[in-house]
């Protein structure tokens, strides 16, 4: 929707630097406490005093949801930078040596989109045990397997291009071509593809948290409010509504965001517009 | 220099190479024992139709081609150097073996440059690994050398901020910075505005021969091999079938397949006189053609021409794969009898002759 995609995508991009700020800034904000209990009554509606409300423990909800976003967003951070070394590597080498090489990395990448991705996260957390570590390892195994598709398909074309020809007739090596002419040119899509690994990352963390196998409370992250929340669902509703619509807020500005930097940095794009 | 390349060896040598390709639809064969050889310094026209062999051979040339490409027979060594056949060279020296002796320039100028990166950085990258490097010349003086004027502004700028000729210039300059001993030439202007596609050709057979480099031309226009180069190679069906000095085959071609492109070449028909097309359609080859690739379009055809290949041979200052033109004597007095008419290369009456007669038939 190129019409009022640039104001969406603007939009999105103010959210989603200003959930970062909330994010980063969240522990020097003057917020409280957010694992003190008994700091006001229970399960208070949102009011002057308590902007979110407090739970069942009679914690400030506030700087709970900080918290949560925080953790949110640094777990699926962390696992989408690990995402784009791994696929980008495997990628690239899958286009460049055709060959047994590829076939391993791509089979191996079917394997793994084969399953359903909630499901392959619970199966490894399994195996990791609950916890950050287990969530980030998930998100990794999970969103890797597109990227490497991406990246190969963006890296197919470049290495057959005749720039690269040229750099093999003056000599250069895999690691030169890789590195100086395949990697600048499938950075960007590289990218795009990252903004929606982040939102999958997200959504996984969350959904992991949400049956008490990412991060162990008393830490919180938005999956975990809203599972704490689920059981006072029809007395104290805030406390799923807030974490759940902030929730669908910082993915849907992340999505929106990576459709901003689709188009702007599709050149063919650019060209048309023009 | 690599240590290990003969300076007196022809820069390129091809005989009898064979390569296929491995497609969904079976084998295709690209070369069908092509032999061709380029001397130290020689400008080389390559010329044939589309699809016949003459960007295999060019890859073949630095062993650049596609992963699908199956070298099946015959040898090519780059000066000296064995790089298809038997010893050939493999990894770090076959790298060596292209640094030093092979340079590039390709038909589209813009694709052949990184989108990614400055001018500047790229004509650095394209002499790395010489060990001669830091005595190289600044590549503005290289950018001076091939005519572009506003240097500062090219070497700042990204690829698609150059003209199409400005990026041949550029891609020029980059394949003769390291000062290679062959340069390989796949249709360079083609892609380029027509009003500069003389200048750009005229650059660069210039430049080849102040640095000593030959040059193989790829290319399907005669008008220009006729103007800049010294030889030519005509190539059908996956082979050279003549090859000779420019002037001497362009005027009196001996091949049927050459008489026919030069029937077919626009510049010195009469108002209302038609050209040539040459009947029929190229091969496509699956293996090895049993007699002469050419047989089915060749109004002189002999019936050994489709059954049996004919052998690449030297017949009067030339070499030819035909068997109109063995240097024996059967084949010939065979054809003379056919055709009632001396089949001799430098008869020009003769082509003349069945020119009109098949403009009549047509």
């Amino acid at each position: 929707m190129p019409f009022h995609g640039d104001l969406l995508s603007r939009v999105s991009l103010v959210v989603l630097l200003g959930l970062l700020a909330v994010a980063v800034l969240g522990p020097w904000l003057p917020l409280g406490d957010p694992a003190a209990v008994n700091v006001g009554p229970r399960l208070a509606a949102p009011s002057g005093e308590w902007w979110t409300g407090t739970d069942s423990l009679g914690r400030s909800v506030l700087p709970r949801l900080v918290e949560g976003i925080r953790t949110t967003f640094l777990l699926a951070g962390v696992a989408v930078m690990g995402t784009v070394a791994l696929g980008v590597a495997l990628g690239m080498l899958a286009a460049y040596y055709r060959g047994p090489i590829a076939e391993l990395i791509i089979r191996g990448a079917d394997v793994l989109f084969a399953f359903p991705s909630l499901l392959l996260a619970i199966l490894l957390v399994a195996i990791t045990g609950p916890g950050a570590p287990g969530a980030v390892i998930s998100i990794v195994l999970i969103c890797s397997p597109l990227m490497v598709r991406v990246v190969r398909a963006a890296s197919l074309s470049v290495v057959g291009r005749d720039f690269v020809v040229a750099a093999r007739v003056g000599g250069a090596g895999p690691v030169r071509i890789l590195l100086v002419h395949v990697l600048p040119n499938v950075a960007g899509t590289a990218v795009v593809q990252a903004t929606y690994a982040l939102s999958v990352g997200m959504l996984i963390e969350s959904g992991l948290s949400f049956l008490g196998l990412g991060l162990q409370p008393p830490n919180a992250s938005l999956g975990s409010l809203v599972h704490e929340g689920a059981v006072y669902l029809p007395i104290a509703p805030w406390l799923v509504l807030i974490p759940g619509a902030l929730l669908a807020l910082a993915i849907m500005a992340v999505n929106l965001v990576g459709d901003g930097l689709r188009d702007a940095l599709d050149v063919r794009g650019v060209e048309v517009r023009r | 220099m690599n240590p290990e390349t003969d300076p007196s060896a022809p820069v390129l040598a091809l005989s009898d190479l064979v390569v296929e390709y491995a497609t969904r639809h079976g084998r295709l064969r690209s070369l069908d024992e092509a032999t061709l050889s380029v001397a130290p310094g020689q400008i080389v026209a390559l010329v044939g139709e589309s699809g016949s062999g003459k960007s295999t051979l060019g890859m073949a040339a630095g062993r650049l081609l596609a992963s699908n490409a199956l070298h099946v027979g015959g040898r090519l060594s780059l000066a000296g150097r064995p790089v298809y056949g038997s010893g050939a060279v493999d990894g770090e020296p076959l790298r060596a073996l292209r640094r030093d002796v092979l340079g590039f320039v390709f038909q589209n100028p813009v694709t052949a440059l990184d989108p990614t990166m400055r001018i500047r950085r790229q004509m650095e990258l394209a002499c790395r690994g010489r060990r001669e490097d830091r005595h190289e010349r600044p590549v503005a003086e290289l950018l001076q050398e091939i005519g572009l004027s506003d240097v500062s502004r090219v070497l700042r700028s990204y690829p698609h901020e150059l003209s199409g000729g400005m990026a041949q210039r550029v891609g020029i300059a980059m394949a003769l910075r390291r000062r290679p001993r062959l340069l390989i030439a796949d249709e360079p202007t083609a892609a380029v505005d027509a009003t500069l596609r003389e200048q750009i050709l005229r650059l660069l057979v210039s430049r080849c021969r102040e640095v000593g480099c030959a040059l193989l031309l790829l290319t399907h226009d005669l008008h220009a091999v006729a103007q800049h180069t010294e030889q030519i190679a005509v190539m059908y069906g996956g082979r050279v079938i003549e090859h000779g000095p420019t002037a001497e085959v362009l005027d009196h071609p001996s091949h049927p397949y050459t008489r026919a492109l030069v029937a077919a070449l626009p510049g010195a028909e009469k108002p209302g006189q038609r050209l040539e097309a040459i009947r029929g359609i190229p091969p496509v080859l699956h293996t090895a053609c049993p007699g002469c690739a050419f047989a089915p379009r060749c109004p002189d055809a002999l019936p050994e021409c489709r059954s049996t290949r004919p052998v690449y041979a030297a017949v009067g200052g030339r070499k030819l794969t035909c068997h109109l033109h063995t240097g024996g004597t059967a084949s010939r007095s065979a054809a003379s009898a056919r055709n009632g008419a001396d089949r001799d290369p430098a008869d020009d009456a003769d082509r003349d002759h069945h020119g009109q007669g098949r403009r009549t038939a047509t």
